[in-house]
């Protein structure tokens, strides 16, 4: 029998990004391929595109906002783990009498094979992969080994009464280790004989792209060619929150994880898996969380201990990690070691380019954009290859590999523009396709005052030097369909906005809020916002900028559906008016020559009021975005230090929803990227296979005084009526910018960052030498 | 942290009768420790570097928290005088504007709100294989300095071997120069120790310790004599970070010009390039009756740093001390650079 | 002057010594030296020690009731010697503060700042016993969500936080600071806060939210 049907909505497919575990990869969805709703024009908006205060701010200053390492449940025990002190070990015993004894430790986990843990995230994929095979000796091992693979990978967790009993505990237990061969440092683990972090090697080769033989040929037409090599250390995410979660699993049949995560959803199903229970029956609950930057997808190494710990005492757990566990082991930015061999002619076109990329994540892959990144070589071939050390594995970082690739190209196109006499801004024009960098590269020019950038690098006699530099960047930050929206409004005229995503500190609540508040006419705090519960809607992770791409799109689909829905149950109200031509602005709704108030026209619902809900919509979002930086700095060429005086960011994003956050986006990532080019890196001793600064004095962010004046300029002209997430963007330029001012102010070009005074003088001692 | 008995003794003869009766623990150096601001020696505790079986505060002892004297008599500093009192006085301000510079200096406004000057001196090194858990290096009753052939970019350049750790205090290149001593209390009674005699080179003293005081000995008092080049006397402390640092290299200066701006005599004390304050003496001599011109300058600056041994990855540090001097000297002598 | 003390032969060598490696080897054993299992015991016996631990001669060695002066408030908590103020404040307090936070434990980053009779210190550097009879403020002193003092409402107002995990400690910080200079300069602003370290990178609007409550106080 035919049942009539409606006709089928017309679909297309699209590619969309995908993020497991902060790396974007792109993968086909099928969309509707209708207008739907749309945002109009970006100059139109009520509260979007404003610049907005942050809803959860006065909670946030006040110290009343609860993050997961704020809970504190009743009964509550604190975790810890025990780090392998070796880089590369194989565990032969670990004796735990002794921190059984002590009064207040009421469980211990990872001490028998029969409850190993796995290194963490991605250790632990490959490990799997390759664990079969035998690391340390000829024979094939009987049963599962525990081999640890870098300094400060967990192996026992503990938990106690309190933390101070816990680090009694920990200290209590003794691990006896077979010590193997392990090498930290890139420039050893090619060497012939080195020892092996992996069965197959140290390298591994991710990508070969060009024509190697063409590039060849090409350098015969150039007229200057230039080689060089440029590296990035290991970099840390230092969320200021550590990782961590706090798994209250008392028994019986569900549990509640509080977690320090970028992802709500990443953290049930792997919840479920350790404590033996349904997906559904674990609730994630991420109501304020202190930083992520790419290291909080799923609930790693340590969530795992958590839920075996939780398990066995039968009581909550929090297990937060330490500041050193979090450098150690809770991920960081892959290193990077690029070098270059570049033909450009005398009118300043690049022709041809060689380059070979090393990724240096430790355990894990690392990553880098390829290169020539966003400029147009016409001849190019470029290999990506990991080097695998005996460190942790690296994870995202905001924007994976394009800080390092940013810093490497724009290192190198500063050198070439030097060497052919071209204004380095022009240069750069020259080889870039793209207008929209055109037009950028003027503005922040202009901003900076570049026509009064230093001629003569290292010139003049004051010792104080001042620089400029400039430098670009690009990224992708669009959706993909994860989420789903709820916005309920009752007849006492409260609204409220439902669904399960995260607010990493990047405004999520307060656009979520605003968007509804702008589509219903209505203030902002009129509005109520519910996040951060996997009960609530799905809703994708916070990873590759992709959340508000995905997640705004659905948040108007659902206001615009409460919107109608309101409309239609008040049209016999406001004479019969056709839902769609109802108004709603100013807190008050018109139509059919009628005027109602909010509150009237709540008052008219029927008693539940009204839910709608709303999906991701592809027109409303996308990808692909623009940014230059600009920075000038001084160089003290006795003392070899370097101050920045002033960075400019020009970024385009097309609709932005909240102007004042972003704008603080963009001075975050300004001043990221500014400790990656002065300050910031992993320091390894080679021989104990040991980080030796692991903590916050001695891995140096910025500080107060390290801040110059900043400039984030949201770029206007980029009418894109759609959304784009902003987060990674503005980490990427300004190393570059800061590290070319470096070389316009004192003549010293440094190729290995960070940018610190030794480096400096040793580079003036060097060219004096010359 | 390990577990410790906590004790808060009201007398200076009850603190030292705890600190010397305190039992053993695992380690040489694991015995009893004195806290005053606690600002890194509870760091300390932390990274289990010092496991102390008991802490003796000494913030209950009266009448070690001023600040004493004048221009004419010198200044009698309280070990219990904490950064900030010692930066924001007046009288430290106006004619010893050095050791104001040098507390000022030091580490955050948090931490000048506790720390103490007696903590202060009392510091323990700053090298990285020092500060991990992990190292049992020679300070810590190992037997290596792993600086010495490792990452050494922060260690001694001046003074070092078998150690090489620098000395983290901002005020003891200050103090020395301006020739303070300690008054020190202990069981077997009390002693005043010029505070140059005070620090211990690894090659000369107990490899595991920076100065010469005994377990049971506690600092209760830092005298700074009058002289006629404290007024004229500066702290130059170069950072790597700005914002919060210790001195990569640091340069306490002090001079006294005749009216014709004639050197008649200087002080020059190194820091951050050693394991104790480093005082240059062949550079004093050097300037004195000389005037500060360039010339001068420059030599005094590479007198200053002769003898220097940098290690692999620190010889950076010979001429931004270089430059340090020379500035420090400029602006102690009062001119313009 | 040779110590005595470091002529004593180390008791033992349980501790993991990377540079010993090669003479044991190839095999480590990590883990530190014996375990405590005295002194740990917690007790809620109000009567474990006497609450004089900020007076007595008499060593305090376990568990111990004192009385923390927080927000205007005397209250009860018992802790180890070894206790942090911070842990004190967020773990042991009957209802534990959550404004000041743990981040690096170490004194360098300033987000467990609270005011110790008036002054910022970091709560992570300080032993709770050794914090009796001072008068203590967190940020939740300071004001609250309905009634924010005028630096917590100029962070508000000019999006000086981010992630928010560094705000108390600075807004501590800077109120204490515009107490002891209510007209402050941006490098003095600079100055004052440079012992609170944001990762976020909010520090810009940080010193525009400082300098705008000065103006309004």
């Amino acid at each position: 029998m035919q049942q009539q049907q409606a006709p089928p909505k017309k679909k297309k497919k699209i590619k969309v990004p995908k993020v497991i575990n902060g790396v974007e990869t792109m993968v086909e969805v099928e969309v509707d391929d209708e207008g739907g709703p749309v945002w109009g024009p970006n100059g139109k908006h009520a509260i979007l595109n404003h610049r907005l205060t942050r809803v959860d701010a006065p909670l946030k200053v006040s110290g009343a906002a609860e993050y997961t390492y704020d809970k504190n449940p009743p009964g509550l025990l604190y975790g810890r783990v025990v780090r392998s002190p070796y880089a590369h070990a194989r565990v032969i015993r670990i004796d735990t009498s002794a921190a059984q004894r002590i009064a207040g430790v009421k469980a211990i986990v990872g001490a028998t094979n029969e409850d190993v843990v796995e290194g963490s995230n991605r250790a632990a994929d490959v490990a799997e992969k390759k664990d079969n095979m035998d690391l340390g000796s000829a024979k094939a091992p009987q049963k599962k080994e525990r081999i640890v693979r870098f300094a400060g990978e967990p192996v026992v967790a503990v938990a106690a009464i309190t933390p101070e009993i816990a680090d009694d505990a920990v200290r209590a237990i003794k691990i006896e280790y077979e010590v193997l061969p392990h090498v930290v440092r890139a420039e050893d683990a090619i060497k012939e004989g080195a020892p092996k972090v992996y069965p197959d090697g140290n390298l591994e080769p991710k990508e070969k792209r060009g024509d190697a033989a063409k590039v060849e040929a090409s350098f015969k037409e150039a007229d200057v060619i230039f080689e060089a090599e440029y590296r990035t250390p290991i970099l840390h995410h230092s969320c200021l929150e550590t990782h961590g979660n706090l798994v209250d699993y008392r028994g019986g049949d569900s549990a509640t994880v509080y977690a320090s995560t970028q992802g709500t959803f990443t953290i049930p199903g792997d919840a479920a898996k350790e404590l033996g229970l349904k997906e559904s029956a674990v609730t994630a609950v991420v109501e304020h969380m202190g930083g992520g930057f790419g290291s909080k997808f799923g609930i790693g190494i340590e969530g795992k201990f958590a839920c075996q710990l939780s398990k066995q005492a039968k009581a909550p757990v929090k297990l937060m990690l330490t500041r050193k566990d979090e450098f150690l082991l809770a991920g960081n930015r892959s290193g990077s070691w690029q070098k270059f061999k570049a033909g450009v002619t005398r009118d300043g076109k690049v022709i041809a380019l060689l380059a070979t990329q090393y990724q240096l994540g430790g355990l894990g892959d690392g990553s880098q954009a390829g290169q020539p990144y966003i400029y147009t070589v016409p001849n190019f071939y470029r290999e990506r290859i990991s080097i695998h050390t005996n460190e942790d594995a690296s994870r995202a970082m905001r924007a994976p590999g394009h800080p390092q690739a940013s810093f490497g190209i724009e290192s190198l196109m500063d050198e070439l523009s030097y060497k052919v006499g071209i204004d380095p801004v022009e240069f750069r024009k020259k080889n870039l396709k793209d207008e929209v960098y055109h037009r950028q590269l003027d503005r922040g020019a202009r901003e900076i005052g570049w026509e009064r950038r230093n001629k003569t690098p290292g010139g003049g006699s004051n010792p104080l030097k001042r620089g400029m530099g400039c430098a670009i960047g690009t990224w992708g930050g669009g959706g993909g369909p994860q989420c789903k929206v709820e916005v309920g409004i009752a007849r006492d005229g409260s609204v409220s906005v439902a669904v399960g995503t995260q607010d990493l500190g990047t405004g999520t609540r307060t656009y979520t809020r605003a968007i509804v508040a702008e589509e219903l006419g209505l203030q902002i705090n009129d509005v109520v916002e519910h996040i951060g519960n996997s009960k609530l809607g799905a809703a994708n992770a916070s990873g590759g900028s992709t959340t508000t791409a995905s997640l705004a799109p659905a948040v108007k689909d659902a206001a615009v559906n409460a919107r109608l829905s309101i409309a239609e149950k008040l049209s016999p109200l406001l004479g019969g008016a056709k839902p769609e031509e109802i108004s709603f602005s100013q807190g008050r709704v018109a139509g059919g020559g009628k005027t109602l108030t909010w509150k009237q026209a709540c008052a008219a619902l029927p008693s539940a009021g009204i839910t709608a809900h709303g999906e991701w919509k592809s027109n409303l979002q996308s990808r692909g975005v623009h940014g230059v930086c600009f920075a000038e700095v001084e160089v003290d060429v006795e003392t070899g230090h370097t101050r920045a005086i002033k960075m400019v960011h020009v970024q385009d994003i097309g609709l932005p929803l909240n102007r004042l956050a972003i704008e603080s986006q963009i001075n975050g990532g300004m001043i990221q990227s500014l400790g990656m080019a002065l300050f910031e890196g992993r320091v390894m001793d080679a021989a104990l296979g040991l980080q030796l600064n692991p903590g916050f004095g001695d891995y140096k962010i910025p500080g107060s005084f390290e801040i110059p004046e900043l400039v984030p300029l949201i770029d206007d002209e980029d009418k894109r009526e759609a959304v784009i997430g902003v987060g990674e963007p503005s980490i990427i330029p300004a190393v570059g910018a800061v590290v070319n001012a470096v070389f316009n102010a004192c003549g010293v070009r440094v190729r290995e960052l960070p940018i610190t005074p030794d480096k400096i003088l040793m580079g003036l001692s060097d060219r004096r030498t010359v | 942290m390990k577990s410790f008995e906590w004790v808060s003794p009201t007398s200076l003869n009850d603190a030292v009768n705890l600190l010397k009766s305190a039992p053993a623990g695992d380690d040489a150096d694991d015995v009893a420790r004195a806290i005053a601001g606690g600002q890194d020696l509870l760091t300390t505790m932390k990274d289990y570097i010092t496991r102390p079986t008991r802490v003796v505060n000494l913030k209950g002892i009266r009448g070690l928290d001023r600040i004493e004297g004048d221009a004419r008599k010198g200044l009698r500093i309280g070990a219990l005088v904490t950064l900030a009192q010692l930066e924001e006085n007046t009288l430290v301000r106006s004619h010893f504007p050095g050791l104001a510079e040098a507390a000022h200096s030091i580490a955050t406004p948090q931490i000048r709100n506790l720390g103490t000057v007696g903590g202060n001196l009392c510091q323990r090194p700053r090298c990285w294989y020092y500060r991990l858990e992990e190292v049992i290096c020679l300070k810590k009753g190992g037997s290596k300095c792993y600086a010495a052939e490792g990452e050494n970019k922060y260690n001694a350049i001046l003074g070092g071997g078998p150690s090489y750790i620098v000395h983290p205090s901002d005020l003891a290149p200050m103090l020395v120069a301006l020739g303070a001593s300690v008054n020190v209390t202990g069981a077997s009674g009390k002693r005043t120790i010029p505070l140059e005699k005070f620090f211990t080179l690894p090659s000369e003293g107990s490899i595991r310790r920076e100065n010469v005081l005994q377990n049971d000995e506690i600092i209760t008092e830092i005298q700074v004599p009058a002289s006629s080049f404290a007024a004229h006397s500066t702290y130059l402390k170069f950072k790597e970070r700005e914002s919060m640092d210790f001195a990569i290299s640091s340069v306490a200066a002090a001079v006294e010009l005749s009216l014709a701006k004639v050197v008649k005599q200087s002080r020059i004390v190194l820091g951050g390039v050693a394991p104790i304050p480093w005082r240059a003496t062949k550079a004093e001599t050097y300037l004195t009756g000389k005037t500060l011109s360039a010339d001068v300058l420059a030599e005094t600056a590479r007198v200053a740093l002769d003898g220097a041994k940098p290690l692999a990855k620190n010889a950076y540090k010979v001429p931004l001390t270089q430059t340090l001097v020379r500035r420090a000297l400029v602006k102690a002598g009062g001119m313009s650079a | 002057m040779a110590d005595e003390q470091d002529k004593k032969p180390l008791k033992k060598k349980s501790n993991h010594d990377p540079g010993r490696r090669r003479f044991l080897k190839g095999v480590g054993i990590a883990g530190a030296g014996a375990a405590l299992v005295d002194h740990l015991t917690l007790s809620t016996d109000a009567k474990t020690e006497s609450a004089t631990a900020d007076t007595g001669a008499k060593p305090v060695t376990r568990n111990v009731n004192i009385i923390l002066d927080v927000n205007g408030q005397k209250r009860t908590v018992s802790v180890e010697p070894r206790t942090t103020l911070l842990n004190a404040l967020r773990n042991n307090l009957d209802k534990p503060l959550t404004g000041p936070k743990l981040v690096c434990d170490m004194g360098t980053c300033g987000a467990c700042t609270v005011l110790m009779d008036g002054k910022p210190v970091y709560s992570c550097l300080v032993l709770a016993v050794d914090a009796v009879g001072k008068k203590l403020t967190t940020v939740e002193g300071l004001g609250t969500p309905e009634s924010m003092n005028s630096v917590q409402a100029a962070f508000v107002e000019h999006d000086a936080l981010m992630c928010g995990f560094c705000t108390p400690g600075f807004v501590t910080t800077i109120s204490a600071y515009l107490k002891k200079n209510p007209n402050p300069t941006l490098e003095e602003v600079r100055e004052a806060c440079k012992g609170n370290f944001c990762r976020c990178g909010t520090y810009p609007r940080v010193f525009e939210a400082a300098l705008a409550a000065a103006k309004k106080s």
